[in-house]
């Protein structure tokens, strides 16, 4: 059943957790507790090194610093008590005295003192001291004047703020205030405040002034916390569903099963083989052309089953290209090097036929406002019209070759097109500008991410290469395995956030790449023939289709009966079904 | 058999005798001298839009060669050859290159007095 599967090792757990509860219970046996009240001037550094300066089994962690992120944690959360006993207990005081009475000082506005303050706490940086200081001071103004002390303020701006010569700028806005002093009024061009702000805040600015060892960011512990998640989250090769909440007592990581990989249902509408297919932009809908010359529409319905909506038949040739509008209420499609068609989804009624006479067309794209879309045509030329008929632009020269698909940038602003043999041009239509991937073997296809930043480009060597196209032009990754040497075998993007990569392939199996490791991941055999194209939901991450010259469409899915069992689970951790 | 992939070749052309796809340029030809048992062959630089078969030892009349068959990717049909190695030094040049039997391919000049096969858009235009 399902997808023929790569094994992998069982990924390792390390227990952080049960080693540090083990190495805390020791040193309080070990050693004394230092009597380290926070009235003492500087931390004494650790009288015994060894073993106990680090934890973990890396050793990479040191002791000192996970009590001190501890203690911030501690009190962050508003265990105030718990954070002295702490610091107490393990001898290693969050912040040195003298922070401490800064700290202090700056949340009873001893403005003057903290300021000095500063200069014994011994910072390398004077430039540090300098904006700490301007910050502090900053505050002391607006203090100052919000209490209608003007000439106090003004005081400190001349004699206190000025000489440290630092945020000039600042230093004029400041000024202006005080001939202005609207406080109500907000600054449109530059963001900073014209408005007092609570102390507690300024110390938290105060905080990622001054370096990370004198004063501990604001909830650090939380965040490193976050990064391993978004790490975990990143490494998991089959994340494919939205897990409403990681949990931190198990590493997080799904198992296959949350990939299409069954075939839920088998499409026999078309009387021959199936050469294009692809999912609207709400994924309501899906829409497939044949070399027996028909497009059909499909809708998906609520519960995931595919139903036959309409036939849309016209086209002389076999139809090897669809593009669907921006809003989907119309389709566009392409016979081989024939016409392109414009119909309407709801009717399935065909509302114009775009046409160059003594010529064909090979593709066909919608600009980003729906109103107007691109062909390209047999004599190499690119040709833009408006939705009655209108060719409102030609683009002749080598622009495009015989077999090419169209595609638009992110912005609207460039047709991307394959130009010559091994090279695919990025045409700023407008401003006339171009960018060009280069390739070493033949371009077969592209298709482009649903955000319109990505390129996956298929070659005559049977290679996809993925290409960022969002400003300068650079080769990402490479995937193989699938089998391509006589057709145009096409792939995709897909799944949640775009995480895989899916391939047709000519040995008649659809292949699943995990997009960001390049890791082949799974292969789906069940079709009797070529596949040539495969389109992944964009509104489904569990609903993958595959068009091949069997003559049906395959949408591939989720095991059901495992999903009912295990439903959601709310530690992340999903377990392969074990079927294979 | 699906949409078959064929790359468009520019210029004068020699095309496959059986479904007129494009198989190689007149600017990459070498040799006219070449022969098969069916007869007269032509040695390219290049050639597209083939498929290879399998490789094989193949004594030729200038000595044991490395070969594979080629055949037209669109309809099938064998069209030629293509060197992969040369036993003896005299021949390495051949390596690489494709040979097309004359038999099977027709010269692209010979198009202007072909009829052409992509019929007009608007049916207004036959009358």
């Amino acid at each position: 059943m399902g997808g023929v599967e790569h094994e992998d090792p069982p990924s390792k757990r390390v227990k952080v957790s049960s080693e540090e509860s083990e190495s805390f219970s020791n040193s309080s046996s070990l050693r004394e507790p230092a009597r380290c009240s926070l009235s003492d001037s500087m931390a004494r550094p650790l009288e015994s090194r060894g073993d106990d300066e680090v934890v973990g089994v890396k050793g990479v962690v040191k002791k000192v610093e996970l009590v001190r992120i501890i203690a911030e944690a501690l009190y962050s959360l508003g265990y105030e008590k718990t954070g002295a006993h702490l610091e107490e207990e393990s001898g290693i005081p969050l912040h040195s005295a003298v922070v401490n009475l800064f700290m202090q000082q700056i949340i009873d506005g001893k403005w003057d003192e903290s300021v000095a303050t500063i200069h014994k706490i011994g910072l390398m940086d004077e430039n540090i001291v300098k904006l700490a200081s301007f910050v502090i001071l900053e505050q002391k103004f607006f203090e100052l004047l919000d209490g209608e002390k003007v000439m106090d303020a003004l005081k400190t701006l001349r004699t206190e703020i000025a000489p440290l010569g630092v945020h000039t700028n600042r230093l004029h806005e400041l000024s202006s205030l005080i001939v202005s002093p609207s406080q109500t009024a907000i600054d449109g061009t530059s963001d900073q405040r014209l408005r007092i702000r609570s102390r507690k805040k300024l110390l938290e600015e105060l905080k990622t002034l001054l370096p990370s060892t004198v004063m501990i960011p604001e909830k650090r512990l939380v965040r490193l916390v976050e990064q391993a998640l978004d790490l975990q989250r990143d490494a998991c090769r089959f994340h494919n569903s939205l897990v409403e909440e990681m949990s931190l007592l198990t590493d997080h990581q799904c198992g296959r099963d949350h990939i299409p990989s069954q075939t839920l249902q088998i499409l026999e509408e078309h009387s021959n083989e199936v050469w294009f297919l692809q999912f609207s932009h709400n994924g309501e809908y899906l829409a497939s052309s044949s070399s027996d010359c028909l497009v059909i529409i499909w809708e998906v319905k609520v519960d995931g089953r595919i139903s036959l909506k309409h036939r849309l038949s016209g086209h002389q040739k076999p139809v090897s290209y669809i593009s669907w509008s921006p809003d989907d209420h119309q389709l566009l499609t392409c016979g081989v090097e024939e016409a392109v068609r414009r119909w309407d989804t709801a009717s399935g009624e065909c509302l114009h036929i775009y046409e160059k006479s003594g010529l064909g067309l090979i593709n066909c794209a919608w600009a980003p406002d729906g109103r107007r879309i691109f062909c390209g045509v047999t004599d190499k030329s690119i040709c833009m019209w408006d939705l009655e008929g209108k060719e409102v632009e030609c683009w002749k020269g080598q622009k495009s070759i015989r077999i090419s698909d169209l595609g638009i940038s992110s912005d609207g602003k460039q047709l991307i097109t394959v130009c010559k043999e091994t090279m695919i041009s990025l045409f700023g239509w407008e401003s006339n500008s171009e960018k060009f991937i280069e390739e070493d073997h033949t371009i077969i296809s592209f298709a482009l991410s649903k955000d319109n930043r990505f390129l996956l480009v298929s070659l005559s060597n049977q290679e996809l290469h993925l290409w960022s196209i969002d400003g300068s032009v650079i080769l990402v990754a490479k995937y193989r395995g699938h089998k391509r040497s006589r057709l145009v075998v096409r792939s995709c993007f897909g799944g949640l956030e775009q995480a895989f990569i899916a391939s047709g392939s000519e040995d008649s199996q659809v292949y699943i790449w995990h997009r960001v490791s390049g890791e082949l991941i799974l292969t789906l055999p069940g079709h009797s023939g070529a596949v040539n194209c495969v389109s992944w939901n964009p509104a489904n991450p569990h609903m993958l289709a595959s068009a091949s010259d069997d003559r049906t469409i395959r949408i591939w899915g989720i095991n059901q009966v495992n999903m009912t069992q295990n439903g959601r689970h709310s530690n992340g951790v999903c377990y392969c079904n074990g079927a294979t | 058999m699906g949409r078959i992939f064929v790359v468009d070749l520019d210029g004068r052309t020699y095309k496959c005798k059986f479904c007129e796809t494009p198989l190689a340029l007149a600017d990459e030809l070498v040799s006219r001298a070449f022969h098969c048992r069916r007869g007269k062959a032509y040695l390219f630089n290049n050639a597209a839009n083939i498929t290879v078969g399998t490789l094989e030892e193949r004594m030729m009349q200038s000595g044991m060669h490395t070969v594979a068959d080629i055949f037209c990717c669109c309809c099938g049909q064998i069209v030629g050859w293509k060197y992969e190695a040369a036993h003896e030094k005299s021949q390495k040049y051949k390596e690489g290159k494709f040979v097309l039997e004359r038999g099977r391919i027709v010269d692209g000049v010979e198009s202007e007095f072909y009829i052409d096969t992509h019929p007009t858009m608007s049916d207004a235009e036959d009358a």
